[in-house]
C-alpha cells in the first residue's frame, strides 16, 4: 500500500480515522486554511521559502550522531539519533511553526493562537510570530505552565501573551479545548495547532512541514551506514515527531515503525497517556481517533512527567496506521524516561526531552534484542533545558531547594538595603 | 402572547432530580422548547456556567447516557405535548451508538438534535436516522454553505448571537441579519432561534425582531444556583411580543 501518497491525499480521512468535527462556526476557517495548504503543498515557490527558512532559522540540516558508547554497552543493535534538539528553540515543533506561521501569512492573518504542553510549541510559535510580525496568544495548562516555566519566561520574552488555563486537569488537554474557543471568539485568526491531530487539515498539514525529518534520516543514515535502519523509534503524545520521523520510511516495509506512549506512573486510568495502546475510537477536538476515555464516552485524565506527552488523544494518522499493522506501539514509565536522560546525559553528553526520553528508554530495550549489525535511529525530538526544574527535583531535590533558598534570601537583603 | 423561549439545562446539575425539578419549572413557568443537555467531561465549546454544570453532572452524578434518557422518559410520560430539544456533543453519543440513540428519542417523542461539534452533514450523522438536527450557525456562515444547508431542509436553526462562547455577554452581529434573511427566503416555513448570552428581557425583545425562539442556557443554571429560577423564568417568559 502506498501510504505517503494516501496520506498527502486523503482530504482529510485517514481509514476511518480523521475528518473534521468542529462547530460551523469554525468551517469558514478550516475551509480556508485547507484551501491554502492544498495550494502551497505544489507551490515551488512557496517549498523553497519553507526550506530556506528551515535553513536559515533551524540550521537545518539537524544532525544524526551515533551513540557509540551506549550502543557498545548495551552490546546489540547499533543506535543513532535524529537530534531535533538541535533545532532554534529547542524541539522539532519548529518546523511546523515555520509551515504554518507562512501560510497564515499568505492568508493575511494577523493574530495567531496557539495551545502547548511542554511549552516547546509555544516556544517556536511565539518565536516565529516574533519574526513574522504576528501578534501571538498562547494557552498553557496551569500546571504545565507551572512544571515548564523556562518555556515561559521564553514565550513571554519574544512577546507573546501566555494564558495559564485554570480548567479541568489544567494541561494540554484543556490548552487545546481553550484555544478552540479563542478561535470561536475570533475565527478570524489563525489556529496554529502544536500536533499531527485536530480537524483536517491539521494532521495532513503538519505531517507534511515535518516530514523532512524522516528525509534527512535517510540520507545521513544511508550516507553513514550504507543502508536503512531497521528501527526508527519516536516518542507519542500527538503525533509529530514521530510523523515527521516515519512518513519518509511508510513505504519501506523493512523498516519497523515504533511509536512509544507514555507509560506514566501505572496502567490504571488516569496514571498514563498511552492511547493508542489503551485507549477507544471516539470523536473529540474536531477529529476521529484514539482517545482515552471511560465506557460512557467521558476523556480520561492523563498522567506523564512529560507533559508534551500528557494527552488524551492521537493523530489520526497513527490511528490508521496502528490499524493496518504498519506502526507498532510500545509504552515507557516516568521512571524508564528520567533514567534515560541521566544514561544519555553521563554516557553521550547529551541531555534529550523527558518526552524523547520515552524514546531511547524503549530503544534502548529493543536494541537489547537485536545484533550489532543493525541499526535503529531515535528521533531526539527536543533538548532537555526546559526539563530544568522537573529533572533537576528528580537528580539533585537538595541542591535545587538549596538554589530557590539562596534566591529567597537574596531577594530579602536587597529588600533590607534598599 | 409571550415570545417562545428555548431553556436549556444540563442534566445530572446539581442532581438527576434537581435537572427534573428544573425541566418542570422551566415547562411550568411556559418555556415552549426545552434544550436538554447530556452533561459531557469537555464541553469544547460551552463557557465556564455550563462546563462547570457538565463537569459536576459527569464527576459527582456519574451522570450516563442512559440516565438522560430515563430523565427524558419521565418528562414525556408527565408533558406528552411538551416540544423537547436533545443536546450533546459527538463522543457521547458515539459512545452509546448513533442508531440507538436516534430510535431512543424518536420513542421518546423527540425529534430534535443539537451536536455543536458535529457539523450536520458529516457521514457519521447519517446514522442519526430519522433525527433533524439543528445547524448551530453563526454571522460568518459562507454564501454557499448557507444554500447548501437549507436545501438539506432543517426546521430549525439556532444561530449564535455573536462569534462567542455560551454565556459570554450579549451582542447581536450585525451579518446575522444576512443570513436571517437567506434563511427567511429559502426556508419560509424554518424557525430560526437565537442564543449565546441571553439573560435579561431586553435582551429577549432584541432577538424578539429577528427570530421566533430566543434560547437561554448559562443564565438559567446560574439563577438555579443563586436560588431565583422562578422569578428569573418569569421575567424572560413573561414578555410579550406586542
Ligand atoms: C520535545 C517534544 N517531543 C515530543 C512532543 C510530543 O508531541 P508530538 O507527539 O506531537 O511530537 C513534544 C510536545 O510538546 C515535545 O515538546
Amino acid at each position: 500500500m502506498a501510504f505517503r501518497q494516501h496520506i498527502l491525499d486523503s482530504e482529510g480521512f485517514f481509514g476511518p480515522y480523521g475528518g473534521c468535527f468542529v462547530p460551523e462556526v469554525l468551517l469558514p476557517a478550516l475551509e480556508e486554511m485547507q484551501q491554502g495548504f492544498e495550494a502551497l503543498k505544489e507551490d515551488p515557490q512557496f517549498l523553497s521559502e519553507f526550506h530556506q527558512a528551515l535553513h536559515q532559522i533551524n540550521g537545518r540540516p539537524t544532525a544524526f550522531t551515533p551513540l557509540p558508547r551506549i550502543s557498545a554497552a548495551i552490546g546489540g543493535a547499533q543506535l543513532f539519533l535524529k537530534n531535533e534538539g538541535l533545532n532554534h528553540t529547542g524541539a522539532h515543533k519548529i518546523n511546523h511553526c515555520i509551515g504554518q506561521a507562512l501560510l497564515a501569512k499568505r492568508l493575511g492573518k494577523k493574530r495567531i493562537i496557539a495551545e502547548t504542553g511542554a511549552g516547546q510549541h509555544g516556544y517556536a510559535t511565539a518565536a516565529v510570530c516574533a519574526r513574522f510580525g504576528l501578534e501571538c496568544t498562547v494557552y498553557m495548562g496551569k500546571k504545565d505552565y507551572e512544571r515548564q516555566r523556562p518555556n515561559v519566561y521564553w514565550m513571554e520574552l519574544l512577546g507573546a501573551t501566555v494564558v495559564a488555563v485554570e480548567d479541568g486537569s489544567q494541561t494540554l488537554n484543556d490548552a487545546v479545548i481553550a484555544a478552540f474557543k479563542d478561535w470561536v471568539a475570533n475565527p478570524t485568526s489563525f489556529y496554529l495547532l502544536g500536533s499531527a491531530v485536530g480537524p483536517h487539515p491539521y494532521p495532513a498539514m503538519n505531517t507534511f512541514f515535518q516530514k523532512v525529518v524522516g528525509e534527512e534520516i535517510r540520507s545521513q543514515c544511508e550516507s553513514l551506514t550504507g543502508r536503512l535502519p531497521n528501527a526508527c523509534v519516536a516518542c507519542v503524545g500527538g503525533g509529530s515527531n514521530a510523523m515527521g520521523m516515519f512518513f519518509d520510511f511508510l513505504d519501506d516495509a523493512e523498516v519497523r515503525l515504533i511509536g512509544v506512549e507514555a507509560g506514566g506512573h501505572g496502567k490504571q486510568p488516569g496514571e498514563h497517556a498511552a492511547k493508542l495502546l489503551d485507549g477507544q475510537p471516539g470523536i473529540f477536538e474536531g477529529y476521529y481517533s484514539y482517545f482515552l476515555q471511560d465506557d460512557g464516552g467521558n476523556i480520561s485524565n492523563t498522567s506523564s512527567v512529560s507533559a508534551g506527552l500528557d494527552y488524551c488523544g492521537v493523530s489520526p494518522i497513527l490511528a490508521w496506521l496502528a490499524d493496518a499493522g504498519r506502526v507498532e506501539f510500545e509504552r515507557a514509565s516516568d521512571e524508564a524516561a528520567l533514567a534515560a536522560v541521566q544514561r544519555l546525559a553521563r554516557e553521550e553528553g547529551l541531555i534529550p526531552a523527558l518526552e524523547s526520553a520515552h524514546a531511547f528508554a524503549y530503544a534502548f530495550e529493543l536494541a537489547a534484542t537485536l545484533t550489532p549489525a543493525d541499526v535503529v535511529v531515535i528521533n531526539a525530538s527536543g533538548r532537555g533545558e526546559k526539563d530544568l526544574f522537573i529533572t533537576m527535583r528528580h537528580f539533585q531535590e537538595e541542591n535545587l531547594l538549596a538554589y530557590a533558598r539562596h534566591l529567597l534570601q537574596h531577594q530579602s537583603q536587597k529588600a533590607f538595603a534598599v | 402572547m409571550n415570545f417562545p423561549i428555548m431553556a436549556h439545562l444540563v442534566m445530572g446539575y446539581p442532581s438527576l432530580a434537581e435537572s427534573l425539578r428544573s425541566a418542570e419549572q422551566y415547562i411550568a413557568s411556559g418555556c415552549r422548547i426545552l434544550e436538554l443537555q447530556i452533561p459531557f467531561s469537555h464541553p469544547t465549546a460551552d463557557g465556564p456556567v455550563i462546563t462547570q454544570a457538565c463537569r459536576e453532572a459527569v464527576e459527582r452524578e456519574q451522570t450516563r447516557v442512559e440516565d438522560c434518557l430515563d430523565l427524558l422518559a419521565t418528562l414525556r410520560q408527565r408533558y406528552p405535548e411538551q416540544e423537547i430539544m436533545l443536546m450533546s456533543y459527538t463522543n457521547r453519543i458515539y459512545h452509546f451508538g448513533l442508531k440507538k440513540f436516534a430510535a431512543a428519542l424518536l420513542s421518546l417523542g423527540v425529534k430534535h438534535l443539537i451536536v455543536p461539534d458535529l457539523p450536520v452533514d458529516s457521514p457519521i450523522a447519517r446514522q442519526l436516522e430519522g433525527i433533524t438536527l439543528v445547524p448551530v450557525l453563526a454571522a460568518n456562515v459562507g454564501e454557499e454553505r448557507l444554500a447548501r444547508l437549507i436545501d438539506m431542509d432543517f426546521d430549525f436553526y439556532y444561530l449564535m448571537s455573536d462569534f462567542k462562547i455560551t454565556g459570554s455577554t450579549f451582542s447581536l452581529h450585525p451579518q446575522l441579519a444576512r443570513v436571517i434573511a437567506a434563511i427567511r427566503t429559502g426556508a419560509p416555513q424554518a424557525r430560526i432561534g437565537i442564543g449565546f448570552g441571553i439573560s435579561t428581557p431586553e435582551q429577549v425583545r432584541v432577538v424578539a425582531q429577528h427570530a421566533d425562539v430566543a434560547i437561554v442556557g448559562s443564565a438559567l443554571i446560574q439563577a438555579q444556583q443563586r436560588g431565583h429560577l422562578s422569578q428569573t423564568l418569569q421575567t424572560l417568559v413573561g414578555y410579550s411580543a406586542s
